[in-house]
């Protein structure tokens, strides 16, 4: 989306137009003191471009649930600008909608006194999938049972708000507004700085609140999870960054289970209790045994857990009855009743089809309208009625005649072949609501998103904004973000992790070192390739084709050439390929990490794929030494990206090492490393150093060792010229200083997880196999090296054994749930007399 | 007049591997209704849960969950109570003679019902929609054409819908599973008691007819010189329907009768789906089950059987 500061984005309040035609919604830069500042086009195709590589650095991707997976966030940095005193009155109108829904919430679930023909008809309650009648007459406490709200928002012809559709099930993409605000205050900083913009921040402390005051009375320092629908979830990294601001363990259905009536958290040593839920689970699937049957989202025993009170869930299952648009139709009347007050704001006209009056409205008027089914997620979605042909309108007619009720329609926004040509573009403000002392608090902004279609989705290319209201006075600079990363909603829970999470920790840890160890390896070889590889016969021809046999182990060799090896994703054994299962695993466990984690990760994968759409001449042969018009054919490119990559690399250990609190947690993850780490140095010595070779090979061989395991420079100050295969392996494996060394992993794994008995047992083996080692014997052995053969055997599958032990150990699950085989007409099996 | 039960429910799975935990909830203790008084009412879990609880759900049903959480390689589940019964069965001069249209337009305009109780209405106009297991569709509609006459009255149509599911299908155990949609057991023409109730409700509902399904047993024991009935042994299902002037009517399609003083009512909702006896979720490494259900609804003070 390319757009320039005068150019509508259909919801900026309303400016006169430059050509004193009708107003325009377009950002105002008025308030800048030096209009020089105001950003020009050149300006802001830079702030474009920072903003895409921000996000990408952030990790900030949308739509995994997509056969193509997920892909980046789409943000236009050009801010929606809404000024104060138009913002007062949304804000207000927006927290007397919140009470309204929460009434009308708590009658459906409670004396039902609401439904009746004359104010709520009870189908369009009854008929609507999100009423949970297993959930009936539950409260929550706390006084309120809409927590959170959201409301999508279109501008209307005359310039108003109308509201368009609200979302209780498990409002998404208030992470994503608060991140489009980091990235916006970021690339536009120039302009940021000047302006008096309300923030963000107080609405999430709103949040955390909010979730402490619905907590069972028993639990004074409630204990609050944020239940996600998994990284293959299309908002994963909006649920998973919540978390994180708020400060939340982020579980998955299985990490939980009800026992005694309480739910708790599977963590590494036991459970612990938890009080609060906020999910992100549609409400169907949270509970297999009392709403829907084989689930794996949720957790069997919820809802008998919320009927005794022992835990709260927010937004409470059920509360999705609410999005049923018909309900749009009857809100002012509601108002009037519950509120004694008339609706603030209004909605798109919208009608039920469930009532006589509108079903026939519905259908004399089908090509003008958006008809809705009043399920969210049914196929189809929303229809709009004008591109349908006569045929297509008959049948949506027949279908709507059939089930009325299931079906609802909406006067569009904007007509199509109106005066302001805005057909093919649309734009929705989603604000956001949580109740807050009483009554409701709303983010100051929210979410905005312009489509290049009349329908704004972002699962159909929609384009966020950060939406700035200003203030006429400035504000206290009140840093907007950081305040949230300190401190947790209520108590934390311990140091508990889930044994899902160890497990994607401990994962993260072996492929960053895995990524390491593969690139370093490459990186030796490409140095060598182009001096050596056309003189096979020479000392360092030879060392060179050790090292090449040495690159993939020998049960996953793959045949692949180095440029494959370094950036193909289908070989499995490639840079790239162990790249991204570290970015899976990193992506899992984004609550535990830092933010900066991703921004290395973002830049590597940008090298990588710059260099795998560069056209380089394609050698055919695989790994073998033959002959190249062009030695550089091979390695073109290469070395550069190697170096960027491991520099990546190097920063993401950095920030575990000093970015990360040594709780349970980061053990796991600095574990995964040491395991791997000693894993490969023990396979990379045998792989290299067993077989006896003529002195000047073994002296290159050795060399190229050393260097490929970060040790040169210690290796070439400690030992004096003519050093070998016996220093070498003294300070590859002996030496517990030396943090690339065997001895040194050892160490660093027990100190880490040093209670698993059976993998201690095993490590022990290791460190006396490695005490045991007599270096220069085993080394100046005549011919093959039998010896340091067995002896780097036997540490080999102890290593693997250990790393085994400990996966067992620690990450063992619970068995797979699934329903009871189903009673419908059993009989007795043995025959009755 | 009345009849006092003892009623014995016993619903066993085996598996071939260990079960870590098993969560389940059972509708199997009979409600207090009028024409029917539960004198005495137990479930019993084996092994024994840590943890169970009983309430009365959306419906009006007493249900009870329970969370075992010994391993264990077979679960049984037996509820047993005592019931007396005195209700008198409808019959089709006894009903109010109004027509099934009056009937449908009552619940569409809603008066007659919001009179009664604004609660009254939901629920009649939840039970003239589909559910999960009721699909008033197009060949439910064309089988049930011929029992609604214009201007019949409702209770003939009753009579003639329990009717016509006895003679023109076929009782056969094992012929569907929970699945089954009514298009394929009128394709078929067999099923069983669940299918039969299902059947009736869809073609009510298709007319703008509230209906429920009623999950409960029959005596099968059958006094001298009557005939045996069917549903024996097992848990049983009929139709409960909505006549203006009467209230909720309960008629047997699979026996082609209204329901009387043989039968208890364990509870009712739109569908199975409401009111499974047992329904449960399972943690196990291993697959498979084996299941069986015992049922015994005998005079009190039988020798027990189970």
């Amino acid at each position: 989306m390319r757009q320039t500061p005068g150019v509508t984005d259909l919801l900026s309040s309303p400016r006169p137009a430059v050509d004193g035609g009708e107003p325009e919604h377009r950002p105002d830069w008025g308030w800048l003191p030096d209009p020089d500042d105001v950003p020009d086009d050149a300006a802001l195709a830079r702030a474009r471009e920072d903003a895409e590589r921000l996000l990408a650095d952030h990790g900030v991707t949308y739509g995994a649930d997509r056969p193509e997976g997920a892909g980046p966030w789409r943000l236009d940095p050009v801010p929606v600008m809404v000024d104060e005193t138009e913002w007062a009155g949304l804000e207000a109108a927006l927290v007397q909608r919140a009470e309204l829904l929460d009434a009308v919430l708590a009658d459906v679930y409670g004396a039902r006194r609401l439904l009746t023909d004359s104010l709520l008809p009870p189908t369009a309650v009854v008929a609507h999938p999100g009423f949970l009648r297993a959930l009936d007459g539950l409260r929550l406490p706390g006084g309120r049972e809409l927590v959170l709200t959201a409301t999508d928002l279109v501008r209307d012809p005359a310039g108003g708000w109308r509201a368009v559709a609200d979302r209780t099930q498990a409002p998404s993409g208030a992470g994503y507004a608060m991140e489009g605000r980091r990235v916006v205050a970021q690339v536009l900083a120039g302009v940021y700085r000047q302006a008096s913009i309300q923030r963000l921040g107080p609405f999430f402390h709103a949040m955390r609140a909010a979730l402490r005051e619905v907590a069972p009375p028993h639990a004074e320092q409630p204990r609050i999870v944020l239940l996600t629908s998994g990284p293959a979830s299309e908002t994963a990294f909006d649920q998973a960054y919540l978390a994180s601001m708020l400060g939340l363990p982020l579980v998955e259905g299985p990490d939980l289970l009800v026992r005694e009536g309480r739910v708790w958290l599977r963590a590494l040593d036991g459970l612990e209790p938890v009080d609060v839920v906020l999910r992100r689970v549609d409400a169907e699937w949270c509970d297999p045994l009392d709403l829907r049957t084989g689930s794996r989202l949720g957790v069997p025993g919820l809802v008998r857990s919320l009927r005794g009170g022992a835990v709260s869930v927010v937004n409470p299952l059920g509360a999705s009855v609410l999005e049923n648009p018909a309900l749009l139709a009857y809100l002012p009347r509601l108002a009037r009743t519950v509120l004694d007050q008339d609706l603030a704001l209004p909605s798109a006209p919208t009608w039920w089809c469930g009532e006589p009056t509108g079903l026939q409205h519905v259908l004399s008027r089908l090509g003008e309208l958006v008809v809705l089914p009043t399920v969210r997620r049914s196929t189809p979605g929303l229809i709009q009625g004008w591109t349908l042909d006569a045929a297509g309108r008959e049948a949506l007619a027949a279908r709507i005649a059939a089930e009325p009720w299931a079906w609802a329609a909406q006067e569009p926004a904007h007509r199509p072949g109106s005066a302001d040509d805005e057909t093919d573009r649309a734009a929705m403000l989603r604000t956001y609501a949580v109740a807050h002392r009483g009554s409701y608090a709303v983010m100051a902004g929210g979410l905005a998103r312009v489509a290049a279609s009349a329908v704004v989705s972002s699962s159909s290319g929609a384009v966020a904004k950060d939406v700035w209201v200003l203030s006429s006075q400035p504000d206290p600079l009140v840093p907007d973000d950081d305040a949230l990363d300190a401190g947790a909603g209520g108590a934390r829970l311990g140091a508990a992790i889930s044994p899902r999470t160890a497990e994607n920790l401990w994962w993260m840890g072996r492929y960053a070192e895995r990524a390491e160890d593969r690139a370093r390896l490459l990186r030796v070889v490409v140095d060598r390739w182009d001096d050596f590889h056309h003189r096979p016969r020479s000392a360092g021809g030879r060392a060179l084709a050790v090292l090449v046999q040495a690159v993939e182990p020998d049960d996953e060799r793959t045949g692949a050439t180095l440029r494959e090896l370094v950036l193909d994703p289908r070989t499995p054994t490639s840079v790239t390929s162990v790249l991204r299962r570290l970015g899976s695993s990193a992506a899992t466990v984004r609550d535990q990490l830092s933010t900066d984690t991703f921004g290395p990760l973002a830049r590597i994968d940008r090298v990588l794929r710059a260099e795998r759409s560069r056209r380089r001449p394609a050698p055919d042969e695989a790994l073998d030494l033959g002959s190249y018009d062009d030695p550089r054919s091979a390695t073109a490119g290469l070395r550069s990206v190697l170096d960027q990559t491991l520099e990546g690399l190097l920063a993401v250990a950095g920030i575990a090492a000093e970015g990360l609190v040594r709780d349970v947690g980061w053990k796991f993850l600095d574990a995964g490393r040491r395991v791997e780490r000693a894993q490969h140095v023990v396979e990379h010595l045998r792989a290299t150093l067993v077989e006896r070779r003529p002195t000047p090979v073994e002296a290159a061989l050795v060399d190229a060792v050393v260097l490929s395991h970060d040790s040169s420079i210690t290796f070439r100050r400690r030992y004096a010229s003519g050093a070998g295969v016996a220093e070498a392996l003294d300070l590859l494996l002996r030496d517990r200083t030396n943090p690339r060394a065997l001895a040194f992993q050892l160490d660093r794994v027990r100190e880490n997880l040093g209670t698993v008995p059976a993998a201690e047992h095993l490590l022990a083996d290791v460190a006396d196999l490695v005490a045991e080692l007599d270096p220069a014997a085993v080394s100046s052995a005549e011919g093959r090296r039998e010896r340091l053969a067995e002896a780097l055997d036997s540490m080999a599958w102890r290593l693997r054994s250990a790393a085994e032990e400990i996966e067992r150990v620690h990450f063992a699950r619970p068995g797979p749930s699934r329903a009871l085989e189903d009673p419908w007409d059993a009989a007795d099996e043995g025959e009755r007399p | 007049m009345s009849r006092t039960y003892d009623l014995v429910h016993r619903t066993t799975y085996s598996y071939a591997s260990p079960v870590t935990d098993s969560y389940g909830r059972t509708t199997m203790t009979p409600r207090d209704l009028p024409g029917q008084a539960v004198l005495a009412t137990t479930v019993e879990v084996d092994p024994a849960p840590a943890d169970s609880s009983t309430h009365i759900d959306y419906y009006g049903n007493r249900t009870t969950y329970y969370g075992v959480t010994l391993p264990h390689t077979q679960l049984v589940v037996t509820a047993r109570s005592i019931v007396e019964v005195t209700r008198v069965a409808a019959t089709l001069d006894s009903l109010p003679p109004v027509t099934w249209e009056e009937a449908a337009r009552a619940v569409d305009e809603g008066d007659l019902a919001a009179a009664v109780s604004p609660d009254a209405l939901v629920a009649l106009r939840e039970l003239v929609l589909p559910s999960t297991h009721v699909d008033p569709g197009a060949e439910v509609r064309a089988w049930a054409a011929p029992s609604f006459a214009a201007g019949r009255s409702l209770g003939s149509v009753l009579v003639d819908l329990a009717h016509r599911i006895r003679t023109e299908l076929t009782y056969r155990s094992g012929s569907t599973t929970v699945s089954t949609t009514q298009a394929q057991l009128l394709a078929q023409g067999a099923g069983v008691c669940q299918d039969f109730a299902h059947l009736m409700i869809a073609a009510l509902r298709a007319h703008g007819l509230p209906a429920r399904y009623v999950s409960g047993y029959i005596e099968t024991r059958p006094p001298a010189g009557r005939e045996k009935l069917r549903g024996a042994d097992a848990s049983h299902a009929w139709v409960s329907a909505w006549v203006p002037g009467a209230g909720w009517v309960d008629v047997d399609p699979t026996n082609d009768q209204f329901v009387d003083d043989r039968y208890v009512v364990l509870g009712w909702g739109r569908d199975y789906q409401d009111v499974p006896p047992l329904r449960g979720v399972i943690f196990t490494e291993g697959s498979g089950s084996r299941l069986s259900v015992a049922v015994d609804l005998v005079p009190a003070g039988s020798t027990p059987f189970l």
